[in-house]
């Protein structure tokens, strides 16, 4: 009988502590509503910025809004893209999630994830001078000028160089694909690979 | 203190007086000479009423060999030496200390194809002279008219890799819903989730029971027996026991028991998966205990062509009871722990149109590396623990009181494949809290029941740190309930009766995705009902008929989802508005007084008829289930969003009909051979719209043969069984709309649009296992192959079969040593 209770002891003790051990430190606390999160995973305003390498103050924009993110509200390409003939424009990004007044800057994030992302595009073919052809998501080993890589030396895309030649063009189309590829990316990952955080169409103009 | 000093005094003197109790076997069977058959069948019934006791435990002395009687009071155990002529049986209520039942002649002179073995015993109270019909498990009242299937401890612990779900898997009318490799919930007659309950340890199991990648944390090698419950048990269990009950039972703590030991370990091929597990336990005069304590690591599965990728899984699990008796006391404490750690297919992951459209229509997962125990995202970070104490006081012969305190923590952390992928995108802790009070009142008129009340009271908070809006606000839920079982025995017939009274109220408190807060109060009070009839038939014919209702509220996820989660866009009950004119708009949280959303009702009618005849045994069991506001999916649109077009469902209440049909046959062919077949049918409807209902099971048939294995030289007796089961396509499955015929725009979908699947229900297919047991000395060992044919196919019941096939052919080796002190 005494053997029965020293085991029943042994086996009781630890077995509590592991219950308390695991308790909250914050139970006392009680938490009425969620903590305020600064939402990552959604994009709600994503902005193309074109500026011309030579002259910092020509910027053409185009923007894509989904107002309510998750909700039911459709997206809404808000802008064409229009752009001169004979210039070479640099194309950036501003990636936000505005569905706060604050905003959260999302661009931020992929940047510092260079190495899962890559900017994939694709477009009315030879609609520019440089880069030739209809852009690499058909065919991941097209033509881009890619201006940035990632920490491997694998092309990111959140900085791309584009130049227009002498013909106009209305009514054309620009797709710009964001694919995310964590644990994928190589040098030779495409435009399907992973999968999609964006991916916008525009209509593109180039005007003499 | 004085006084508490005299009662314990009192309660010393009153265990001297009730004293020991005379036991005696009788043998209803023929005795014969042989001394070949190692198999003992029997029925435990109680000497005075002749009713049957469930969870008596049968044990052979100095052995290792013991069953525990189902809820017919009947046993069976096997591999019995031919010269054992000794059984010791033992249940709460009955003998203080073991009964012993001899049989001069041995053991082995019953032969199996006859009358089963009948021992009565008699209630060790005999200061009052009758009985308490309890025995050491939980009372079964008010679910004895319903169609019901036992497992027990040898079919539990046979594989410990397996899960709940995975066990259950073949029984007649259950089926498994998967979430790839490691995650599955059990479907009891086309019903999972919160529409059915998992009742552990008494305790009704609190986790995050919502969307289909939720599974029950349960560590099944303390379950000592598990019942599944097919009717609706409302009555007797409470809210959500829609679709029926699974009621697992530990350690029933058995005193006057000698000190035990077992440990065993295996190891499997397919995902080079180990386990080890023991446990421990020794039952005194006043204290008994059991110790559990269990590992289980496998990594990366197969499937018969190829590597599924992150599909390992680590579970880490302890329990233990401790039993204090003292006469009409009776007190227990038990407390587990479930650490999990579970790897789900990363090729399942596919979070907008094009990864979707090419996962689907690639043969294989997309994502494949080689063979690995890492477990990557995404995964599930699960640690419940569960805490019970339980006071009883057997304060006359046939009555009790019992006071039951339950406390669950169940913390949840899952982590996606993101930008933010070392923060958990869900991270929950659930603390469930419960009280019941029941009392067995003495037999009156004629009826005997039990009168109970129950506080139910979950708190679910968000822990801070995801990065993401919660996508299940922060809840708690305060339920109050009260019960009455009745049951009255007249003739062959027993009727059960039974009423219930819940009342819920709950407050979520949750964020939208501009982050600001809406807050909810509701409360829903309902009554259940229900009514049965056990008629015994004939000495071997049985048959059972139950009615009941059951009701559970919409979960969380039901009520307040709010985007994406995989290639879908989901919109709780509460949080879209459908306008005549601007269609459907998600920018407001609906009040649930406002919303018009209502608890799903169930109705349930279900009747089984059994017999077993000279080793020929039927079950057939027939059941037709109603269901009002019964919550679905449907889809409304196509959504264009940053990501690419994307479909969107909302959830909805129809009203949904189930009718079905479950049929086993076993048979002794000899006393070597047996064999059991069975086969399930289910037929379901959304009747307000009338088209089908996603997800059901589709027709199963299993079959088993086993073949007893003599005993050779130092080997003991073995068995050897063969397990072919077929299962047929789905073909009452939704439409088929495939996701780039969806994206491309081919197919327009408005809010008046049928249900769909994204991929046509899988082909029929067909599974072979087997298994070899065999035992030496005091150790036990099998060796088990599951898809013997390494057959690909996949499963309609399993979210990742739009991905990827299911496991491949394993190997399972187990060794078990078991320390009896004699």
């Amino acid at each position: 009988m005494q053997l029965v209770k020293k085991i029943g002891l042994i086996a009781i003790v630890p077995s509590i502590l592991a219950i308390n051990g695991c308790k909250k430190e914050d139970d006392a606390a009680k938490k009425d509503v969620p903590h305020h999160a600064h939402e990552v995973e959604v994009i709600t305003d994503v902005k193309l910025i074109f500026t011309n390498t030579a002259d910092s103050t020509d910027k053409v924009e185009a923007k894509a809004k989904d107002p309510d993110g998750a909700g039911a509200k459709e997206l809404e390409i808000l802008d064409e893209i229009t752009l001169d003939t004979g210039k070479t424009y640099d194309l950036t990004y501003q990636i936000m999630n505005n569905s706060e007044t604050s905003g959260v800057d999302i661009g931020k994030e992929i940047l510092e994830a260079a190495d899962e992302h890559q900017l994939f595009f694709s477009f009315t073919n030879d609609a520019f001078m440089d880069p030739k052809g209809d852009g690499n998501i058909d065919n991941a080993a097209d033509a881009i000028n890619y201006n940035d890589k990632d920490s491997k030396g694998y092309a990111l895309g959140l900085s791309t160089k584009w130049t227009t030649g002498a013909d106009a063009l209305t009514g054309g189309k620009f797709v710009v694909k964001l694919q995310h590829q964590p644990d994928i990316k190589t040098g030779s990952t495409g435009a399907s690979d992973g999968d999609t955080d964006m991916e916008l169409e525009f209509v593109l103009n180039i005007k003499k | 203190m004085n006084e508490l000093a005299k009662i314990l005094k009192g309660l010393l003197a009153a265990d001297k007086i009730v004293g020991c109790v005379f036991c005696f076997a009788f043998y209803g069977g023929q005795l014969f000479g042989q001394h070949s058959d190692l198999i003992v069948d029997g029925l435990v019934l109680d000497a005075t009423t002749k009713e049957s006791i469930p969870g008596a435990s049968v044990r052979i002395p100095d052995s290792d060999l013991f069953a525990i009687t189902d809820s017919h009071g009947k046993f069976s155990i096997t591999g019995i030496d031919s010269n054992v002529t000794r059984l010791a049986v033992s249940c709460f209520g009955y003998c203080d200390s073991t009964c012993p039942v001899n049989c001069p002649e041995g053991l082995s002179s019953i032969n199996k194809s006859k009358q089963p073995v009948k021992i009565y015993l008699n209630p060790s109270s005999t200061k009052l002279g009758s009985v308490i019909v309890e025995g050491g498990f939980q009372s079964e009242g008010g679910t004895k008219s319903i169609a019901q299937i036992t497992m027990s401890k040898a079919q539990i612990s046979s594989d410990p890799t397996r899960s709940l779900a995975t066990l259950l898997e073949g029984e007649s009318g259950i089926a498994i819903a998967s979430h790839g490799v490691s995650i599955q919930r059990p479907i009891i007659h086309g019903l999972s989730g919160n529409r059915i309950l998992i009742l552990n340890n008494g305790l009704k199991h609190g986790f995050q029971n919502w969307g289909s990648d939720h599974a029950p944390e349960i560590y099944l090698s303390t379950a000592e027996e598990i019942s599944v419950i097919k009717g609706a048990a409302g009555v007797r269990y409470g809210a959500e026991a829609l679709g029926g009950a699974i009621v697992v039972r530990p350690n029933i703590l058995p005193l006057d028991n000698p000190l035990y030991a077992r440990v065993k370990t295996g190891y499997q091929s397919n995902g080079k998966g180990y386990f080890a597990n023991m446990s421990t336990g020794l039952g005194g005069k006043y204290i008994s205990y059991f110790l559990n304590a269990g590992y289980v690591k496998i990594g990366d599965r197969n499937a018969s062509k190829c590597l599924l990728t992150n599909s390992g899984k680590e579970e880490r699990s302890a329990s233990f009871g401790v039993r204090f008796n003292r006469g009409k006391w009776n007190a227990e404490v038990y407390y587990s722990l479930v650490d999990q750690n579970l790897a789900i297919l990363r090729s399942s992951i596919a979070e907008s149109g094009t990864a979707f459209v090419k996962a689907v229509n690639s043969d294989e997962p997309y994502f494949i590396r080689p063979f690995s125990y890492d477990i990557n995202e995404p995964n599930q970070l699960l640690c419940h623990h569960t805490g019970k104490g339980k006071l009883s006081w057997h304060y006359a012969s046939d009555a009790k009181v019992s006071f039951t305190v339950g406390r669950q923590l169940n913390q949840r952390q899952e982590y996606d494949v993101r930008r933010n992928e070392d923060k958990p995108i869900l991270d929950l802790d659930l603390i469930t809290t419960e009280y019941q009070l029941e009392w067995k009142h003495p037999s009156w008129l004629g009826l005997s029941g039990v009168i109970g009340g129950q506080i139910f009271e979950q708190d679910n908070d968000n822990n801070p740190g995801t990065g993401t809006t919660p996508l299940i606000p922060n809840y708690n839920t305060y339920r109050r309930s009260a019960f009455l079982v009745e049951s009255w025995q007249g003739g062959a017939n027993t009727w059960e009766l039974g009423i219930r009274i819940d009342n819920e109220w709950n407050s979520a408190r949750g964020r939208k995705t501009n982050q600001d807060i809406f807050r909810d109060e509701y409360e829903f009070t309902n009554v259940t009902a229900s009514i049965g009839m056990l008629r015994e038939l004939s000495e071997t014919t049985t048959f059972r008929s139950n009615l009941g209702t059951a009701w559970r509220s919409p979960n969380m996820a039901e009520l307040f989802s709010f985007g994406q989660h995989g290639f879908k866009t989901s919109f709780g009950l509460l949080r879209y508005q459908i306008h005549q004119d601007k269609g459907l708009t998600t920018s407001r949280v609906l009040r649930m007084s406002e919303s018009g959303v209502g608890p799903e009702k169930g109705y349930k009618f279900v009747n089984e008829f059994s017999t077993n005849n000279s080793g020929n045994q039927y079950s057939v069991a027939a059941y037709a289930h109603y269901i009002e506001n019964y919550i679905f999916e449907r889809p409304f649109a196509v959504l264009g969003t940053i990501r690419g077009p994307m479909p969107a469902f909302i959830f909805d209440q129809t009203n949904a009909a189930f009718v079905g049909l479950d049929l086993t046959w076993e048979r002794n062919w000899s006393k070597y051979f047996e064999s059991t077949l069975g086969g399930s049918y289910l037929w379901s409807r959304n009747i307000r719209d009338d088209e089908p209902l996603i997800g059901q099971p589709p027709i199963r048939i299993n079959s088993d043969v086993s073949c007893k294995i003599e005993k050779i030289g130092p080997f003991k007796e073995g068995k050897f069984s063969v397990s072919p089961s077929y299962t047929f396509r789905q073909f009452q499955a939704p439409r088929t709309i495939r996701p780039e015929e969806l994206i491309e725009g081919e197919v327009k979908v408005t809010k008046d649009s049928e249900i769909f699947d994204f991929k046509d229900a899988p082909d029929d297919y067909f599974l072979l296992d087997a298994s070899w047991s065999f035992g030496w000395k005091d150790f036990t060992s099998s060796v088990t192959v599951r898809n013997v044919l390494n057959s690909s196919y996949r499963s309609y019941l399993n979210d990742t079969r739009y991905f990827a096939d299911e496991v491949g052919r394993n190997f399972l080796f187990t060794v078990g040593y078991t320390f009896n002190n004699k």
